[in-house]
């Protein structure tokens, strides 16, 4: 394809869109965006996520998405964990007779150059404290645990591109020891879902699973504020345990992508005998 | 002068624009880890509009998936296989 050819062809597409948005922006279909107004949910999830004055309706923290996504909808997101745990687990499965293990350590030095491994020292730690803000602060300000989870994971990528795989294995990141904070993570997770029933249920009161403050006919709940700051109940351990099983989560597919091809077709075509 | 709001809508057309001749370009291109630069280019125009369209949670979440980790694990999966698309 010519040069030429590429530019029509993205400069026609960039006028249909342009043109698309303006038709819509001056009200085409019927509408204008952006509406003028706040739609009803919105202003009821605005209106209970942090109220004093109605306690038994509210989920009393101050962060409304993190409030709908563990309080008000934590099912939905219990689900979404799930299906993040069997992707990981899908792939893990596929690699498992693959030795991660870094085997010997290479002759010579490995990875990239002195200045891109010294900068990469000061930005892992950096990136890991930016991480654990937004998931120990998930329930005040925006953030969370899949947003801290994830922020974490960029560190052992840096390290596994940067340094070598030899080096991670040997820092303790190994593909076991993930698995192992990923299912501690999950654990967590279903633990602090069914926290206020348990606790609830031994003495002999009534309560709902996910549940965090007390509702209407279920008088248990979580405490929303230790000592005068706010900890959102539930929502900070769930932000904290789903931070450990997302990380390390994603560690583990990059230590099972960062194996070299020519090991892993060979344990994939199988020996001799066809299996 | 204009107001904030049309302001904030224009950056928003102009990062909606940028992002959509990136996204071109990273279909068009043979060289896959060319393209997934450019990806990772309309990525980063989409965190600037999640966050000015006041949506700071998806922003913090799109920036480490979208411009960190989805571009490390494509260029992974490039490592693999060629690096120029055949015809």
């Amino acid at each position: 394809m010519g040069r030429w050819q590429k530019v029509v062809i993205t400069a026609s597409m960039v006028a249909f869109v342009a043109l698309l948005a303006l038709a819509l922006s001056a009200g085409g279909l019927g509408f204008t965006l952006p509406a003028g107004r706040v739609r009803d949910v919105a202003r009821w999830y605005l209106f209970t996520t942090f109220n004093p004055d109605l306690e038994l309706f509210s989920a009393m923290a101050p962060e409304g998405v993190t409030s709908i996504v563990w309080d008000y909808r934590g099912l939905d997101t219990l689900f979404e964990t799930a299906v993040f745990f069997l992707a990981i687990i899908g792939s893990v499965a596929i690699m498992r007779d693959i030795k991660t293990g870094g085997g010997s350590k290479p002759k010579g030095s490995t990875g990239l150059s002195p200045i891109v491994k010294t900068v990469t020292r000061i930005t892992v730690g950096i990136i890991l404290a930016v991480a654990a803000s937004i998931a120990l602060h998930g329930h005040l300000t925006p953030g969370g645990g899949f947003q801290g989870g994830a922020t974490a994971a960029v560190a052992p990528l840096l390290i596994l591109v940067i340094f070598s795989r030899y080096y991670i294995e040997r820092l303790g990141v190994s593909k076991n020891a993930m698995l192992a904070i990923r299912s501690l993570g999950l654990v967590g997770i279903a633990v602090t879902a069914f926290i206020v029933l348990a606790v609830t249920s031994l003495q002999g009161g009534v309560a709902y699973v996910f549940q965090n403050q007390p509702k209407p006919y279920a008088p248990a709940g979580m405490p929303y504020e230790v000592g005068g700051s706010l900890t959102g109940g539930t929502l900070l351990l769930f932000n904290i345990f789903e931070m450990f099983a997302v990380s390390a989560g994603f560690t583990i597919i990059f230590l099972l992508l960062a194996i070299p091809e020519s090991e892993v077709l060979g344990v994939l075509r199988g020996g001799e005998d066809g299996h | 002068m204009p107001s904030y709001e049309t302001f904030v809508m224009g950056v928003l057309a102009i990062l909606g624009l940028v992002s959509m001749v990136a996204a071109i370009l990273a279909i068009l291109e043979r060289d896959l880890v060319k393209a997934v630069i450019f990806s990772a280019i309309q990525s980063t125009a989409y965190a600037f509009m999640y966050y000015l369209l006041m949506a700071p949670d998806i922003a913090l979440v799109y920036i480490p998936v979208a411009i960190g980790l989805y571009p490390a694990v494509v260029l992974f999966l490039i490592k693999k296989t060629e690096r120029y698309e055949g015809d």
